[in-house]
C-alpha cells in the first residue's frame, strides 16, 4: 500500500472509507491466522446498538471474517497484549488490528520490554479519526462528532505496521479544542488552576476505568490498591482523589502515547489527558523526547546522564 | 381525583421545601454530566437527560463515615455516627429504573443485618418519580419488569403531559402527605395527553428461563467468550442502580482516624482476594460472571427480586462495550 503517496482533505468520511479498512483487514486477519503466523487476533466487533463496536480476541478464520472498523473502534486494543491481562490470549505471535495512536502505545510497552516486535503481526488502519463519548453514531464522521484527541492527531498513518489499511483522508479544518484548553488553563492564576482540577476530582468515583484501560498501567501492584499500609486513600474522597490523579499523570510521564483512552472511559468527564498532555509537553522542553514515536531502548525518566538538566533541584 | 401540576409550580415546589429545611435532590447539571445533586432552587432542576450516576447515592452514599476513633490520655475513643442529624429528603425527577431501585435494596439493607445508615435515609425519604419519555438504544426497563411509567418505589409519580405539565399520582402516604402539605401547587384535572415513551429494542426477556440457564452454567464457555475483554474496571458497578458491594476502610494513623465504608465492584482483581493471596475468581471472565450471577439468579433466590433496573447505564459506559441487555438476549435465546 502506499499511503504516503497522497493525502486528501474532506469534510466528511463516509462509511464507504472504513468499509475498505474493514475488508482489508479481515483478509489479513484470515490469511495470517489460516497460515498460523499468529495465534489470535485481536480486533474489533460490531456491537448490538447501532454504531458500536467492541474489542474482540480472536481465534478462527470464521470469526476474523467478521471484524470490522468503524469510527466506533475507539479502543486502543494494546492494553490486551499487556501483563495486565495475562491469560487472555494464548501464547505466541498475535495480530493487532492498531490505529497510528494505538501504535504508540506498542512502541512505548516495546520500550519498556513488555512486548516483543518479532512476537506482533500489526495490521495498521490509516485512521482518518473515531468518534468522540456520547456523540452523534451516524456511520459518517464529521467535525461534529470527531474525538477530541483526533482533531490534533499527528499519527494517522500507522508508522511501523507490518501491513497498513487505508488510503490517507483527514477532515479539513479541525479547531485544536484540547490546545485551546491546554491554553485556557496555563493562563489561569494557580489558585484558579487548582480550583479547576479540585472541581474535577471531586466527582472522580475511583471506578478506576482510567488505569484499566491504560496500556501502560501494567503494575501488577498498583501503589493505589495497597492497603498494608495504605499508600493513597482509595475511598473516592477529594484529597485520596486528587492524590491518585496526580500520581498516576507522574507515573505516565515519558511513557504516555496520549491515547486518551483514560479521559474516553471516564464516566465523570474528567478531562485526563489535558495531565497527561501538560507532562508530555513537560518532557518535550527538558529532554526533547517524545513517548512512543518509535521503540527507544530507554526513556528519559529511567536513565541518569550526568549533564541531565538539574535545574528544578532548588 | 387526579391532579396535575405545573412545571412552574414543581420548581416552586422544591423552592418550599428548601425553605422547609429539607434536603432536596434532584437531576442537576454538574460541569458537564447531570447528576443527582442538591437543589439550591427550583430553577437548579434539570429534566433533560437521565443522570450519569443513579440515585441510589442518595440511601447508599459513594462514601460515608461510619465511625471516627481517636486515642485519648491513652485509650482509645470511638465515636458512632449519630444518625439522627441525617436530614429530611425529597428526591425529585428520579425516572423508574432510579426510583424503583431502593424498593430492590431495602431487601438486602434489612436482611441478616439492618444496615441503619440506609434504612434511616429510606425512612426520612420521599421520592418523586417521573414517567420516563427519554430513552435510547440502552434502555430495557421492560425486559427486566419496569416500565417507563412504572410507579413501584416512588411516593409520588408524575407523567409528562404535552402542555408541559405533569399529571400527580400519590402511590404513598408519603406521597400524599407532601401533595397536602403543598396543595395549591396541585390542581384538580386529568390535563391533557401524555407525552409519548420510547420503544425500546431489548423489551422481553424471560427472566424465569434465564435464571434456569444460570443455575445449570456456572461454567460456560459463553463466560470467557463475552467477558475475556472485560478490563476490570468498576464503572458498571458504580452507576448502576442497583449494585450495593461496598468495602471498608480506616483510613487516618492509628491514633486518629476514620471507619470509611465506600463503594466496591466485582470488576475489581482485589474483589473477594483472600488475605492468604488466594481468589476464587481468579481471573476476570469469573468476575464478570459474578455480575450476571448476582443480578439474575442470587438476588432472585434470596429475596425473589431482579437486581437490575434496565437502565442502560453500564451499557453507555462499558469502556469496552459489554453490552448486558445483549448478553441476556443471548441467553434468553439458548435452547439448553
Amino acid at each position: 500500500m502506499n499511503a504516503k503517496a497522497s493525502k486528501t482533505h474532506v469534510t466528511c468520511i463516509e462509511p464507504a472509507y472504513y468499509e475498505a479498512i474493514t475488508e482489508a483487514i479481515r483478509k489479513e486477519a484470515v490469511q495470517i491466522l489460516k497460515d498460523e503466523t499468529v495465534v489470535g487476533v485481536v480486533g474489533y466487533l460490531p456491537g448490538r446498538r447501532k454504531g458500536t463496536a467492541s474489542p474482540a480476541l480472536v481465534t478462527t478464520a470464521e470469526e476474523a471474517g467478521k471484524l470490522i472498523f468503524s469510527p466506533a473502534c475507539v479502543n486502543n486494543l494494546s492494553v490486551y497484549l499487556t501483563k495486565a491481562k495475562k491469560g487472555v490470549l494464548k501464547k505466541g505471535k498475535v495480530g493487532i488490528v492498531a490505529k497510528g495512536c494505538d501504535m504508540r502505545a506498542l512502541a512505548g510497552l516495546i520500550t519498556e520490554s513488555q512486548l516483543q516486535r518479532e512476537e506482533l503481526f500489526i495490521i495498521g488502519v490509516v485512521c482518518p479519526g473515531v468518534y468522540g463519548f456520547g456523540a452523534e453514531r451516524t456511520g459518517t464522521l464529521t467535525e461534529a462528532n470527531i474525538a477530541r484527541k483526533c482533531r490534533e492527531c499527528s499519527v494517522h498513518l500507522p508508522d511501523g505496521a507490518d501491513v497498513a489499511a487505508g488510503t490517507h483522508t483527514e477532515l479539513a479544518d479541525l479547531t485544536p479544542e484540547e490546545a485551546e484548553e491546554m491554553a485556557r488553563i496555563e493562563a489561569m492564576p494557580q489558585a484558579e488552576r487548582w480550583a479547576f482540577w479540585k472541581e474535577h476530582f471531586s466527582r472522580c468515583i475511583r471506578c478506576m476505568a482510567c488505569r484499566q484501560v491504560c496500556p501502560f498501567c501494567y503494575c501488577e501492584q498498583c501503589l493505589c490498591d495497597k492497603n498494608r499500609p495504605q499508600a493513597v486513600e482509595s475511598s473516592p474522597r477529594p484529597a485520596g482523589n486528587m492524590a491518585w490523579h496526580l500520581v498516576r499523570a507522574m507515573h505516565l510521564a515519558g511513557r504516555c502515547g496520549g491515547c486518551a483512552e483514560c479521559e474516553r472511559v471516564c464516566p465523570m468527564d474528567i478531562p485526563l489527558n489535558l495531565l497527561n498532555r501538560r507532562m508530555a509537553k513537560e518532557l518535550k522542553e527538558l529532554y526533547d523526547f517524545e513517548a512512543g514515536l518509535n521503540p527507544v531502548e530507554k526513556g528519559p525518566l529511567n536513565q541518569y546522564k550526568e549533564d541531565d538538566d538539574q535545574s528544578f533541584i532548588k | 381525583m387526579p391532579q396535575i401540576i405545573t412545571e412552574q409550580n414543581l420548581r416552586n415546589l422544591i423552592d418550599l421545601l428548601v425553605k422547609e429545611a429539607k434536603l432536596v435532590v434532584g437531576p442537576k447539571l454538574s460541569g458537564s454530566v447531570v447528576l443527582y445533586e442538591p437543589l439550591a432552587a427550583g430553577s437548579d432542576l434539570t429534566l433533560d437527560a437521565l443522570p450519569r450516576r443513579s440515585s441510589k447515592e442518595l440511601f447508599f452514599p459513594i462514601c460515608e463515615d461510619i465511625l471516627s476513633y481517636k486515642r485519648e490520655n491513652g485509650a482509645m475513643k470511638v465515636t458512632d455516627v449519630d444518625r439522627s442529624k441525617f436530614p429530611e429528603t425529597v428526591l425529585i425527577g428520579a425516572p423508574p429504573c432510579d426510583a424503583g431501585s431502593p424498593a430492590i435494596l431495602d431487601a438486602v439493607m434489612s436482611w441478616d443485618y439492618n444496615d441503619e445508615f440506609y434504612l434511616e435515609r429510606r425512612r426520612k425519604s420521599t421520592i418523586v418519580g417521573i414517567a420516563c419519555t427519554k430513552g435510547d438504544d440502552a434502555c430495557f426497563c421492560r425486559a427486566v419488569g419496569l416500565a417507563p411509567d412504572a410507579e413501584g418505589g416512588s411516593d409520588l409519580f408524575l407523567t409528562p403531559l404535552k402542555d408541559g405539565s405533569y399529571a400527580c399520582k400519590a402511590v404513598t402516604d408519603k406521597g400524599q402527605a407532601l401533595v397536602a402539605a403543598h396543595q395549591n401547587l396541585f390542581a384538580d384535572g386529568a390535563g391533557t395527553e401524555p407525552v409519548p415513551f420510547v420503544d425500546q429494542a431489548v423489551e422481553k426477556l424471560d427472566l424465569v428461563k434465564i435464571k434456569k440457564w444460570l443455575e445449570e452454567h456456572f461454567e460456560d464457555p459463553l463466560w470467557e467468550k463475552i467477558a475475556d475483554i472485560c478490563v476490570g474496571c468498576g464503572a458498571c458497578a458504580f452507576i448502576c442502580p442497583a449494585c450495593h458491594c461496598f468495602d471498608i476502610n480506616d483510613e487516618g494513623s492509628t491514633d486518629d482516624g476514620v471507619r470509611r465504608k465506600h463503594w466496591d465492584a466485582c470488576g475489581f482483581a482485589k474483589f473477594t482476594n483472600h488475605a492468604s493471596g488466594h481468589n476464587p475468581r481468579d481471573v476476570q471472565n469469573k468476575r464478570y460472571r459474578n455480575r450476571i450471577m448476582h443480578k439474575f439468579k442470587y438476588y432472585d433466590d434470596k429475596f425473589g427480586k431482579t437486581l437490575c433496573t434496565g437502565c442502560g447505564r453500564c451499557i453507555r459506559a462499558c469502556p469496552v462495550g459489554i453490552d448486558i441487555a445483549e448478553i441476556l438476549e443471548t441467553i434468553n435465546g439458548k435452547e439448553d
